[in-house]
């Protein structure tokens, strides 16, 4: 029991920086556009179709194909920006239903592209490493790592960089940090555009431990958007702990209840955390 | 003058409408063309359309003196009981149809069939949600047949594929499902047919939009079953089978719905991957000709060079063999209105056709199927399956 326990913890804590790239998404965009980008799952999906299409049709390898389909997320992103979000800026309900439509438009384009035929992409690091008397495969050890650095890099982007202090400082006070000089409809596209590329990422390295059908994003968005409450919107590293804990939840609940149940488990989570602390586990904490 | 020629134009225009009204066949089509349960719709639909256009494009068929075309009306469900609801009455009502097939799915069979059952006598429903067999023959659902082969009973494949997976010498299996309306089903039927071979039968339901599978994975091997029985949809079943042989926890699988190519996919890892298939298109295109025949057709009609192996085995159900069937029926009744007089033919009749399809007395159908048993390394061995 203490192995499937251990198991769990890991593999919920890698499932959670999923979770946690996106939230990573939720949270960015909406301390800069205040709009919360549920459209952020069908870039996922994107991305998990580019890095599958240049991997396996085009013949890439997977790490330039994960290049790509993050170019291609972030391009597409620009594009339902310039298009579309740039006109719902600070309106929560517009960005709202922008982004809604824009699901249901994605998807069903998704569906009569690729069918509702599963794709898989081939094993890309094939082979388990043994640890414990815990297998875990290697591409998700892998994954983890890479979803850990970005995570932390954007943490590090935000902190030691102007245009991340700028970032700061626009999400405290607007007028302020237009009038220090701050271009603000350039760092609001930035952040959209930053937001997709890394659902992308996050869809292009899924694509490598899950087969793929275009709901993908929705489930995974809703999860993001749940880490995001728990940790407290705004908050970078947060995001990533929201993400890991809901993860671990699942993970272990499903060992001692039934797994048929397992959305709920992080969720009454979610509920127990804002009795005792409504801004989330880490707000303040930006 | 102006106002007779008006009137006369008005009642010309009248009868002819009327006459065209009258010599179209409208077949109605409820099944979910996207989202993540289309696969069990998708290909009902595109059998159906392809069926119906041929027809049309040789003339229509012929009942008593009259020629008659076809229509289809085949909105998307989505999978969801409530939009299937309304689709069916504007079929019904609006449309004024009086054959419908589908649905393939039991939720939404579940949520039309009161709706359905306050119509009885007027049409008939043609579907092969599993939900549909505990139905038939009961009071007031005359309007009901089911399309697909039943998995319990004497000659029900789900009996007949246990007795395979006994053959092998497996003892426990591991049930993995979807909890869901079917899976309710599913364990239902199963249970009693693993407990009467003999063989223990662990289940574990997972929540619907799962990708991840490690922990029930986990939990299952530990009771260390000899079979994995997993999910009913490919869309699960790739996840499931690459995580199970990835991670070494399960290598043989064992399946009564889902295509092969998540075994395929993972030959090398498997050591048996036994599978209930309708019909097995890759072997049957190379021997039967009217396979080869459809496929041809196929690939024309839709103006592709792939055909959907992994999911034309679903045209066994309410599909392209179905239409036609019921054209047959229709010839036989001697007429297209008379929906007990149809239903009485189409019960007495076997079509030889991809499949060879038979109603029995309920209303449920027969038809000829494959296991296929695919071992390490990726070779399939092919058994056709006559249920009597």
């Amino acid at each position: 029991m203490g192995q499937l326990i251990f198991g769990q913890l890991l593999n919920g804590a890698i499932i959670g920086t999923l979770y946690g790239i996106i939230a990573l998404g939720v949270t960015l965009t909406f301390g800069i556009t205040g709009i919360v980008n549920f459209a952020l799952g069908v870039f996922m999906m994107l991305g998990a179709y580019a890095a599958w299409y240049f991997t396996d049709t085009a013949g890439l390898p997977y790490p330039i194909a994960v290049l790509c389909a993050v170019g291609v997320t972030a391009l597409a992103g620009l594009v339902a920006d310039q298009a579309l979000f740039r006109f719902t800026r600070n309106n929560l309900v517009n960005g709202l239903l922008v982004s809604i439509g824009m699901i249901a438009v994605l998807e069903a384009t998704a569906l009569l592209i690729f069918t509702a035929t599963p794709k898989e992409l081939h094993r890309v690091m094939p082979g388990v490493i043994q640890f414990m008397g815990f297998v875990l495969p290697k591409m998700k050890l892998t994954v983890f790592l890479v979803l850990l650095a970005v995570i932390f890099g954007t943490y590090a982007a935000l902190t030691r960089t102007w245009i991340g202090r700028a970032a700061y400082a626009y999400a405290q006070n607007p007028e302020a940090a237009e009038l220090m000089g701050v271009r603000t409809a350039r760092l609001q596209t930035g952040v959209v555009v930053y937001s997709t590329a890394l659902a992308g990422l996050g869809g292009a390295l899924y694509a490598s431990l899950y087969s793929l059908e275009p709901t993908l994003g929705s489930l995974f968005v809703l999860k993001a958007v749940e880490a995001a409450i728990l940790a407290g919107i705004g908050s970078v590293i947060g995001s990533l702990f929201g993400g890991v804990i809901l993860g671990v939840t699942e993970g272990v609940g499903s060992i001692y209840l039934p797994l048929a149940f397992r959305d709920v488990y992080g969720l009454v989570f979610l509920v127990a955390i804002l009795l005792f602390m409504p801004a989330g586990l880490f707000a303040g904490r930006k | 003058m102006k106002n007779r020629i008006a009137v006369v134009a008005a009642a010309l225009a009248a009868t002819v409408s009327s006459a065209y009204a009258q010599d179209v066949v409208k077949i109605g089509q409820i099944e979910a063309q996207t989202g993540t349960l289309a696969t069990y719709g998708w290909m009902g639909h595109q059998g159906a359309n392809m069926a119906i256009t041929e027809i049309n494009n040789a003339g229509g068929f012929k009942v008593g003196n009259k020629t008659y075309k076809m229509e289809l009306v085949s909105p998307d469900t989505r999978a969801n009981p409530q939009d299937a609801l309304i689709q069916l009455k504007s079929i019904l009502e609006q449309q004024k149809a009086k054959y419908v097939f589908g649905p393939f799915l039991t939720n939404v069979f579940n949520g039309i069939e009161p709706y359905a059952t306050q119509n009885n006598g007027k049409f008939l429903l043609m579907g092969g949600a599993t939900a549909i067999h505990a139905q038939l023959g009961t009071p007031n659902r005359d309007y009901l047949m089911r399309t697909w082969n039943w998995d319990a009973g004497a000659s029900g494949f789900g009996q007949l594929m246990v007795d395979y997976l006994k053959k092998q010498g497996s003892k426990k299996t591991a049930m993995i499902f979807q909890n869901d309306a079917f899976t309710k089903v599913a364990v239902d039927i199963y249970t009693p047919i693993f407990k009467a071979a003999g063989m223990e039968l662990q289940v574990e339901l997972f929540e619907p939009g799962t990708k991840d599978f490690s922990a029930p994975l986990a939990k299952l091997a530990a009771g260390k079953p000899d079979y994995l029985f997993p999910g009913y949809t490919d869309a699960v079943l790739y996840d499931i089978v690459r995580q199970a042989t990835e991670t070494g926890l399960f290598k043989n699988f064992f399946l009564v719905r889902g295509s092969m190519a998540p075994g395929l996919k993972n030959k090398d890892l498997i050591d048996n991957y036994i599978a209930y298939l309708p019909k097995y298109f890759e072997q049957a295109e190379k021997t039967e000709p009217k396979v080869r025949e459809f496929i041809t057709k196929y690939k024309a009609f839709y103006k592709t060079n792939d055909f959907p192996y992994d999911q034309a085995p679903l045209c066994s159900s309410s599909c392209y063999d179905h239409i036609y069937m019921l054209v047959e029926a229709m010839k036989k009744a001697g007429t297209v209105d008379d929906v007990a007089k149809v239903k009485a033919a189409l019960m007495s009749i076997t079509y030889d056709g991809l499949w060879k399809i038979r109603y029995d007395t309920t209303g449920e159908a027969v038809f000829d199927f494959d296991v296929l048993h695919m071992k390490k390394g990726g070779a399939i061995t092919a058994t056709r399956v006559n249920p009597k």
